[in-house]
């Protein structure tokens, strides 16, 4: 078979996947609404206005919302891996995660509101902010050496995460709902979350994608990079940038879930994909997935009671890396 | 024809340290420029300048009559391609992967790949006959592979200067020539190439002019046979050369000699040799601290031109020719200065058999005369047992048979 037709067919295939993942999520749960009529989701005539509310207002944006937080969280780990040439590093290297998380820390204590995506909108607004942070503290002249742009972020984040426990040590009866946002969940999902992240992912997606020539050159090295015509500096700034946008918008409505973004990537590339032309948006696909399911998991599993989503992915996924990898018994 | 390259003042500084000082020249269309120098000269920087990866602290790069102040990234790596000494490492892409790498300046960001990439990047693999593995992953080919891999990710930009850093180090000698014949290839289609080479000889065999650099300055630049001397070359390494010619190419050939730190005078030894007998002598002698003369042999033995080349003095006769009375006088009024005569195990025929009588002539005065034993082989006799007679008389003279010259070299004393 001609391998741009098997390509095309594992592209196939992956969405197949998704939109199954999809529609048997929207199936799964407590409360009235079940799997046996699952297909109602294409007649919601037949529904109550009761399941139709669970079915449109809880379920299917909490999905949406899952996948795309997922596929994001993915997507900016796999760049940054790249840019990196660092197999560790995550989407919150650059301090993101406990921005964001400071943002909220902020939101919650000092009781300011300004609508229903107060919280989400200063999270976002720190994630940015420690990002610029690191982005200043790693600049060296005019460049951005990787290992002090990483200490930088390490510094950043070690910071912030102090400033985040003094808060959460001073907070009183709002601890329990910071400590759930730190923990990362996508329990208060709604299509406003989804409007929310969905444009960065609608222009910051391609963009990224369209980085794939340049983030194949770095494997080559840096210095390989430059001679075949790639501005590795600018690359590497204008890539950053996105990517914190990105990130910042997925944990802006979702708190920081651990280890998609880091693994993702690489079950990827131990799946086969190297080649970032594929890779990234098979880190997309796969992260959304690898999501949603969790995500499923999570709010099924001891229903009534709901566990935060990144316990699961860590307890489910971590094994199964571990598994893939010693299979392989290759480096990353 | 114009230069393709041209270069000018061309200087660049680290931390204020000067690495590359006021270097002019200029590379032709197919035309194959070998850059040596020792470690530190500013070789690999004078490549980053041409490839455009560092700034030039001042003086001009003109490719193909445009200044490259002016040149963008891109435009510069359509022009410009460069194979780096590194090979990357846990590369997990197939070859072909790799190569198509080099198309990247002449893609634009939502561009795909079309027919003429595809085109480049199957001549880039036909020249460098990495076809048939282009479906392996370049983390499991081997070393002459991989480094073949990148010259055809460098050849896919299709670049009118290639430039190379020590493209053969690390590689034995048959890849090293597979390099070679690439590069070859590539100067017959028009490619000005410029390589760093850390061998000396792949420069004078195979490339058309040198650039030698020492300490940032350009000690000098042009045509590999007005440029290679020998002492252009010891200048260049602070090491002594033994420069001959290649049998084949007709190039020049360096060959280093061990530095003589023996500068003890240990006596004087004249040495009877010919048809090479003499030639490992010579080194174990000299190094033991002995200073020689030889004699009498032929023209072009190959004895004679290795002692030419050490600066030993020599007794020569006529290429082919018997040795004649006065030549042998000549030897022999040499040969008395000396306080040994060694006989190294030569071949003996109707034309040398004047030494032994030499070498009795001199027995006879008193001399000390050492035959190293092998010399007595009865195989080495091609003149029906007239050698093996004059050896017997020597030895019954008071010439001494020794197994090696190793006692002698032990202590100064001997």
């Amino acid at each position: 078979m001609n391998t741009r037709v098997k390509k095309g067919l594992t592209y196939l295939g992956f969405l197949a996947l998704v939109l199954g993942s999809v529609f048997l999520a929207q199936g799964v749960g407590g409360g009235r609404y079940q799997l046996s009529h699952s297909l109602s989701l294409f007649f919601p005539s037949d529904l109550s206005p009761s399941e139709k509310i669970i079915l449109f207002e809880i379920r299917l944006p909490r999905i949406v919302l899952s996948f795309l937080v997922g596929g994001s969280l993915s997507l900016g780990g796999a760049v940054l891996q790249g840019i990196f040439q660092n197999p560790l590093v995550d989407p919150y290297v650059l301090g993101i995660s406990s921005g964001a998380a400071l943002g909220a820390v902020i939101a919650i204590l000092s009781g300011v509101y300004l609508g229903f995506f107060t919280v989400p909108l200063f999270a976002f607004s720190m994630a940015l902010f420690s990002a610029f942070l690191v982005f200043y503290l790693g600049k060296i002249g005019k460049r951005f050496p990787l290992e002090v742009l990483l200490l930088a972020g390490i510094g950043v984040g070690f910071f912030f995460s102090a400033l985040v426990s003094l808060g959460m040590f001073l907070a009183g009866e709002d601890l329990h709902q910071l400590f759930f946002w730190t923990m990362g969940g996508l329990w208060n999902s709604s299509w406003q979350e989804v409007k929310m992240i969905l444009p960065f992912i609608v222009v910051g997606a391609p963009i990224l994608f369209s980085f794939f020539r340049e983030l194949n050159a770095f494997l080559l090295g840096e210095k390989v990079a430059e001679s075949i015509g790639v501005e590795v500096e600018k690359v590497k700034k204008q890539l950053l940038f996105v990517v914190s946008l990105l990130v910042a918008s997925a944990v802006a409505v979702s708190g920081v879930i651990g280890f998609v973004g880091l693994v993702v990537p690489h079950l990827v590339r131990l799946l086969g994909a190297r080649d970032h032309r594929h890779l990234l948006p098979f880190s997309f696909l796969l992260g959304g997935g690898v999501l949603l399911w969790a995500d499923t998991l999570a709010r099924t599993i001891l229903y009534p009671v709901e566990l935060p989503v990144g316990i699961i992915t860590s307890l489910l996924g971590a094994p199964f890396f571990i598994y893939l990898l010693r299979k392989r018994k290759k480096s990353l | 024809m114009k230069e393709y390259l041209q270069v000018e003042n061309l200087s660049f500084s680290y931390s204020r340290r000067k690495v590359l000082d006021k270097l002019t020249f200029g590379v032709r269309r197919g035309e194959l420029v070998g850059v040596i120098g020792p470690n530190g000269a500013g070789k690999s920087t004078l490549l980053y300048l041409l490839a455009g990866l560092i700034v030039p602290e001042s003086g001009k790069i003109v490719l193909g009559e445009k200044d490259t102040r002016f040149l963008s990234r891109r435009m510069w790596s359509q022009k410009v391609a460069m194979v780096f000494q590194e090979i990357p490492q846990n590369l997990e892409l197939t070859s072909q992967e790799v190569i198509a790498m080099g198309r990247f300046p002449h893609i634009g960001r939502w561009q795909r790949e079309g027919d003429v990439d595809e085109e480049k990047v199957s001549w880039a693999m036909e020249i460098t006959s990495t076809a048939v593995f282009s479906d392996r992953l370049f983390s499991e080919l081997s070393g002459g592979e991989k480094q073949r891999v990148m010259i055809a990710r460098a050849l896919a930009q299709e670049p009118e200067l290639l430039l190379l850093d020590e493209p053969t180090s690390h590689l034995d000698v048959l890849h090293q020539l597979e390099i070679m014949d690439i590069l070859l290839e590539l100067r017959a289609a028009g490619v000005a190439i410029v390589s760093v080479f850390h061998d000396l000889n792949l420069v004078s065999q195979f490339c058309d002019k040198a650039l030698l650099l020492k300490e940032g300055r350009m000690l000098s630049f042009g045509g590999v046979e007005e440029v290679m001397k020998a002492e252009e070359v010891e200048k260049l390494f602070g090491v002594e050369f033994l420069e001959a010619t290649h049998p084949f190419s007709l190039r020049p050939f360096f060959m280093p000699l061990r530095r003589i730190k023996n500068e003890t005078h240990r006596g004087k030894i004249h040495l009877i040799c010919g048809g090479g007998s003499g030639s490992p002598l010579m080194r174990e002698l000299l190094e033991a601290g002995f200073s020689l003369s030889l004699g009498v042999v032929n023209q072009l033995d190959s004895d004679e031109e290795l002692a030419r080349k050490l600066g030993i003095p020599v007794v020569q006769e006529k290429p082919f020719s018997p040795f004649s009375p006065s030549t042998m006088e000549e030897a022999y009024r040499l040969a008395q200065k000396a306080d040994f005569i060694v006989i190294a195990p030569t071949y003996w025929g109707r034309g040398n058999l004047p030494n032994l009588d030499l070498a009795e002539r001199l027995v006879l005065e008193g001399k000390a005369v050492l035959i190293l034993e092998e010399a007595l082989n009865p195989r080495l006799d091609y003149t029906e047992g007239a050698a093996q007679e004059k050896l017997k008389k020597i030895i019954e003279e008071g010439g001494e048979v020794i197994k090696d010259l190793s006692v002698y070299f032990s202590s100064p004393s001997s």
